[in-house]
């Protein structure tokens, strides 16, 4: 049994329920107290999100100030599990428009019961897609046969959607004006040794879609990655152009692509869903681009005072700007005073993370600058316990700029009545979990 | 004394009490209930609304089912949903109430709208009460054959709620075999996935008592089914999907050509967006290839980024459960990460229970190359905030130590934990640098002296405390302070509150005395008279051994408490091969997160007899066992093939394990136990006597001590023949189908291990001796070997193992299943036999 999920809770942080959906008889008694004794109330909460208590298992995740708690009383598949939650929690915010908290829950929790009715049945998921869900659960659930039988129409079309081979996209939509708007986002992660040596460094990219399309198109996409360069040479029979080819480590794609000529042609092609949606992710670690060095210099000079000298240089090109730049530089718990300049943005102290906090709001590229602090330290008893150092922690977005170096060659649109597309195409990267440790 | 209150629930504005709310509600339900006034459904949805908040934070709001189904004559489907919500929720504790129900849902069920249709049948088969199923079967039928697709979905899960609720009359009705048509002919994918799923279940409850469900179950497992479904497999949705592959593990293939085929279905659903489908992906590959020992290694290679990628992206919650698999992957074929070793490095805000998981991880793929820059890493992580990830990893790089011949350079960088000063650290380390002596006493002048700088004052932990103790005792000689720093402890005996740091203080003296006994004579003395006052069973006991051993005779006592040791060679695992194969077999659930079969953590009615062997090994003397037997003998009685198994554990694991003093295995001995029981009659009054008594002490402990424990009888010798065939597909079935009757390590000699350069002669050298191979592969150091035999006298009586040879360590580990259980042990020593002879001339 993939889930054959018993009961789907939604709690506060406080533990009060705010949904209670039961799908199986086989749980007894009160699991949503069991839950809140064993695991809210101890330690556990935050030691492993997958618990047993009893003849049941609860598995568990926190999204902002909600937990969902699945309870399974099989040897489930956990993995599904919680891809389901995962994606009932997109569903979810695809209805409140964005976020998805204890107070969204408590205005739409009539809707949220409407949803798990139709996403879960007996314990087994259904259908998930927001596309298709949307035509017949509404907002405002006003729709009805009786009261407005003219209008309704479109729901035995519905039902066939629902379950029907093209399960992201209905047929019949029409836009004026037909356009397609892709973003390459790409996150660095970067884990760097204080001697200045990358120890981990990948990019995890995704490729995303906003379809405002009519009718059912087929779409192409060309990336400059290595494989589907050469295979295109191959087929056209031609040397590949020289430049630089991308050496992809992974890819998945949305349902929508067709894998099959994925692998064959080594083509991205595929009807997309009305607007927006993820069409791939991938995942590289060789020839990646850091936009940033981070250069820092910490001494502990006695025990009361330290200096601290972060240098960070911008790497990308010089035309190019990064964006919200921020460098969280960790200072001891004792931190009494500080003192220091930077070169540009702004710096400040903030003692609840116990780090210096250096924001800039725009580096151009080709550049650096540098923080320079003086730390005094209360000195405490337990001197013994030195410091453990956490490493540095960068948040930046360099937009135009990818870090692996990816390209979109193409994006063609083929539809039957054969009308003119608008295509953007929209570059940026972001810090994944950048660290330097120092 | 007063009871405790009642409801300790605290009050919030968002939780109210309850009562009068409800009473409200119920009079103004009834007031909305007839009216036909325009707006009436606005009001309505209000109070339904709050009805089932309720319902939802646990208020009884039972009291207003009857005002709530008179309600629901309405045409708003909102309205609707919501009451049948909470009728779903209450009939079942209202049995006559819901009677009322069903009559507008029948209506509704048979309304034109097929959005209502679905929803009233949904609900109708939600009432889970038994005696209305008369009432599902009509409705039921017909949703089954209902024109619209939603309907037909619903309906077909409808089926299965009414099997819980009355599986006769599901039976009866004949469902399962509509579902089963359905299921091969609908042209909807979700009403054939859900076809699927409702009778995998139905059958696979129905098949402990009925043959024909069995047959049905089987042939879910049947070629045309499970190519019907992977053919059409990129039909359903995600979910769908995983039922499918779910499915597909089950599968046993009729050859390679099959397997490959499958294979070739199924390589696209790798790259699916889904990460749930890509693990059940994952598993059908692995299962597939159990058998092609070298095609499962390239499967490895092939999932592996796949599963790299999952790992990296989305929420911790969902690659701790990736993180779970990629975990036992990588402890069953270490070498193939070995390279991937980065992608296991922490970062700084991960969970710990992410980095617990990717340190063991870093810890299983340690090898030659790249061990420098793991225990690099790990030494980081020591100094985290975190105390227990800085635990975690001494112990990571303890246990990476242990494990790697050349281990220089990771033990300087362990003794330099101890420079950190910080306890916890401190403490850690103490425990593994204990370890790591008594594999590698050849360190032991490294560890010393920087061990001998630790001041025993700031180690609290009982566990370091052991260790540091043991060192100071084992080496006594080598640290010119040791007996010093045992007699500190020792006249500190009263404040010790871990009795086994008491233990490890008298064997401590003891040795220490036997090395320097001017120097600790006082501080024995005072321990054991500390020692045989103690109120700790164990303590007191151990005292006065060493109290009369010491009085019958000193070198005696020397021989017993501090012969010369040799070094322990392995330390036995935590968890059988056995247990580990059986996860392996669940991937993909919840087993491998919890790291333990399913029968040890799935409730009651699906524990199996296995739970009682699991827990043999621990089970204190039960109270049938009460008086002077000795339990070992019940576990004889018990478990006959478990008894053996275990011996042969410590057979192999005897030579080294023995060294130790207080390890000595203790069931195989019961002759010792009972003259040792004698011993303790003859009570400290009469110890004077003990001289001259009849027991020959050198006897007694030259047989559990000096070298290794008595052979057990060899079997009967088997006839094995000498030209026995199989086909490789009949040897898979069997070895899927039989249950692993043996599991033993045994070692390649030298000579062997320098043959196994070319795999090819250890399977000619093992058809000598009538052992055939049918499979075989990997590469240096780790080769796996698939083989068969057939006893002469009986074709149809075969044995099948699986060898894994590691010529680095030079172990062998061989895994038999027989189709005669009772004689395998006799194939295994046949096959010992064999593979010991390897590479003689």
């Amino acid at each position: 049994m993939p889930v054959a999920a018993s009961a789907i809770y939604f709690l506060n942080l406080r533990g009060d329920v705010l949904i209670n959906r039961t799908y199986r008889d086989d749980v007894g008694g009160n699991m949503v107290d069991a839950f809140r004794t064993h695991i809210m109330q101890t330690k556990e909460l935050g030691n492993c999100p997958v618990r047993q208590i009893g003849g049941c298992s609860f598995v568990y995740m926190r999204i902002s100030n909600v937990y969902i708690v699945t309870v399974v009383s099989s040897n489930a598949n956990v993995a599904c599990g919680f891809k389901f939650v995962v994606e009932a929690v997109t569903l979810f915010k695809s209805y409140f428009g964005g976020a998805f908290d204890e107070d969204a829950i408590k205005n739409n929790f009539v809707l949220i019961y409407e949803l798990l009715d139709e996403i879960m049945d007996f314990g087994y998921p259904q259908n998930l897609s927001p596309e298709i869900l949307k035509l017949y659960i509404t907002q405002e659930g006003v729709r009805s046969p009786f009261s407005s039988k003219p209008k309704d129409k479109p729901v035995p079309n519905a039902t066939l959607q629902v379950t029907g081979a093209v399960g992201w996209r209905r047929e019949g939509l029409s836009y004026k004006k037909n356009e397609v708007f892709l973003d390459i986002v790409e996150s660095v992660n970067l884990l760097m040794s204080s001697k200045g040596n990358v120890l981990r460094c990948d990019v995890t990219g995704k490729v995303l879609m906003k379809c405002f399309l009519s009718g059912m198109p087929d779409l192409k996409l060309g990336l400059n990655d290595k494989i589907g360069l050469e295979k295109e040479s191959e087929m056209k029979s031609r040397p590949a152009k020289s430049g630089k080819t991308i050496e992809l480590d992974d890819v998945t794609f949305h349902q929508c692509v067709n894998l099959t000529r994925f692998n064959s042609e080594k083509t991205v092609s595929f009807v997309p869903p009305d607007g927006e949606f993820e069409l791939m992710k991938y995942r590289i670690t060789e020839g990646v681009n850091l936009p940033f060095r981070v250069l820092p210099t910490i001494k502990e000079l006695g025990r009361t005072r330290m200096e601290v000298n972060v240098k960070v240089k911008s790497v990308f090109g010089a035309k190019m700007f990064a964006l919200g730049v921020v460098v969280k530089i960790p200072v001891p718990k004792q931190t009494a005073k500080t003192n220091f300049q930077v070169t540009s943005g702004r710096a400040k102290y903030n003692p609840s993370i116990d780090c210096l906090v250096w924001k800039i709001r725009k580096f151009p590229g080709q550049t650096e600058s540098t923080l320079s602090a003086e730390i005094e330290l209360i000195s405490t008893m337990g001197e013994k316990k030195s410091w453990t150092r956490p490493p540095i922690q960068m948040e930046f977005q360099v937009p135009m700029f990818t870090a692996s170096g990816l390209r979109v060659r193409f994006l063609k649109v083929w539809e039957k009545s054969g009308y003119n597309t608008v295509e953007w195409v929209r570059y940026i990267t972001k810090a994944g979990s950048y660290e330097i440790r120092c | 004394m007063a009871p405790p209150a009642a409801s300790q629930r605290y009050p919030s504005p968002s939780q109210p009490s309850g009562k009068s709310e409800v009473t409200d509600l119920k009079s103004q339900l009834r007031q909305l209930a007839g009216s036909r006034a325009p707006g009436v459904d606005d009001s309505k949805r209000d109070l339904f609304k709050k009805v089932i908040s309720y319902m939802t934070i646990g208020i009884d709001v039972s009291s207003v089912f009857g005002e709530m189904v008179m309600c629901s004559a309405t045409s708003d489907i909102v309205l609707k949903k919501m009451c049948y919500l909470y009728v779903g929720n209450y009939a079942k504790g209202n049995p006559d109430l819901s009677l009322l129900t069903i009559n507008f849902l029948q209506r509704d069920c048979k309304d034109q709208d097929p959005m209502i249709r679905g929803l009233a049948l949904r609900s109708l088969c939600s009432l889970r009460v038994p005696n209305l199923v008369e009432y599902l079967v009509g409705p039921l039928g017909s949703g089954l054959k209902d024109n619209n697709s939603y309907v037909r979905t619903i309906a077909v899960t409808g089926v299965l709620k009414l099997y819980h609720i009355s599986a006769s009359t599901c039976i009866d009705a004949d469902f399962p075999a509509t579902l089963k048509s359905l299921m091969l002919h609908d042209s909807d994918a979700q009403v054939v996935a859900n076809c699927l799923s409702a009778l995998q279940e139905i059958w696979s409850l129905e098949a402990s008592h009925s043959e024909e469900a069995c047959r049905e179950k089987e042939s879910l497992l049947s070629k045309p089914v499970i190519y019907y479904f992977l053919n059409r497999i990129k039909e359903f949705n995600e979910w769908a999907q995983c039922l499918i592959l779910e499915l597909a593990v089950k599968y046993v293939p009729s050859d390679s050509n099959d397997i490959f085929d499958i294979m070739n279905l199924l390589e696209d659903r790798l790259q699916h967006a889904n990460g749930a489908v890509v693990l059940a992906t994952v598993k059908v590959f692995l299962q597939l290839t159990l058998s092609m020992t070298d095609v499962h290694q390239q499967v490895y290679e092939r999932i592996k980024s796949p599963l790299l990628t999952l790992v990296s992206s989305g929420s911790p919650e969902q690659s701790y459960a990736i993180l779970s698999h990629l975990h036992l992957l990588v402890v069953r074929a270490p070498f193939i990460f070995a390279s991937d070793y980065k992608h296991f490095y922490c970062q700084y805000n991960e969970p710990a229970y992410v980095k617990k998981l990717k340190l063991e991880m870093l810890t299983a793929i340690a090898n030659e190359s790249n061990t420098y820059e793991i225990v690099t890493e790990l030494c980081e992580y020591a100094a985290n905030v975190d105390i227990a990830i800085a635990r975690e990893s001494v112990r990571a790089v303890g246990k990476i130590a242990l494990q790697q011949y050349d281990v220089n350079a990771i033990v300087d960088r362990l003794l330099q934990f101890l420079e950190m000063e910080k306890d916890y650290v401190t403490a850690e380390t103490l425990v593994l640098v204990k370890d790591l002596l008594r594999k590698y006493p050849q360190w032991s002048h490294d560890c010393i002296s920087v061990v001998g700088g630790i001041s025993s004052k700031n180690i609290q932990e009982p566990k370091a405390k052991s260790a540091l103790i043991w060192m100071l005792g084992e080496y006594a000689q080598d640290m010119s302070d040791a007996p010093y720093i045992l007699e500190n402890l020792i006249e500190n005996w009263e404040e010790e509150h871990s009795a086994e740091v008491r233990l490890h203080l008298l064997t401590a003296a003891m040795k220490c005395f036997f090395k320097r006994p001017p120097e600790t004579q006082k501080a024995l003395g005072i321990a054991l008279a500390a020692g045989m006052a103690d109120f700790h069973q164990d303590v007191h006991d151990r005292a006065l051994f060493y109290y009369r051993v010491l009085q019958y005779d000193v070198h005696v006592a020397e021989r017993v408490v501090s012969p010369p040791k040799q070094a322990v060679s392995v330390f036995a695992d935590t968890q059988s091969s056995e247990i580990k194969d059986r996860i392996f077999d669940e991937f993909n659930s919840l087993s491998v997160v919890y790291q333990k079969p399913s029968y040890m953590f799935t409730d009651k009615e699906h524990r199996g007899p296995f739970e009682f062997s699991d827990e043999i090994g621990n089970i204190p003397i039960t109270p049938e066992a009460s008086g002077d037997i000795v339990p070992a003998q019940q576990f004889e009685a018990n478990d006959k093939d478990l008894l053996l198994s275990t011996d042969e554990k410590d057979d192999n694991k005897g030579v080294s394990i023995t060294g130790s003093a207080y390890t000595a295995p203790s069931h195989d001995n019961s002759n010792i136990s009972s003259q040792m029981q004698e011993l303790a009659i003859s009570g400290p009054a009469t110890s004077a006597a003990t001289p001259q008594s009849s027991f020959d002490f050198d006897d007694i402990f030259g047989l559990g001590l000096s070298t290794a424990p008595a052979p057990t009888p060899s079997p009967p010798l088997l006839k094995l023949n000498p030209r026995a065939a199989l086909d490789p597909g009949a040897f898979q079935q069997k070895w899927r189908q039989l249950p692993i009757s043996l599991t033993q390590d045994c070692s390649v000699n030298p000579q062997g291990i320098a043959a196994l350069t070319v795999p090819q002669s250890l399977i000619k050298h093992m058809q000598s001796h009538s052992i055939h191979c049918i499979a075989s592969g990997g590469q240096s150091p780790n080769f796996k070997f698939f083989f068969f035999a057939q006893k002469e006298s009986e074709p149809s009586s075969n044995y099948f193992t699986e060898c894994v040879i590691n010529s680095s360590s030079a172990k062998a580990q061989i895994k038999v299943k027989a189709d005669e259980q009772s004689t395998s042990q006799a194939f295994a020593t046949v096959f010992e036999t064999a593979l010991s002879e390897f590479g003689m001339p």
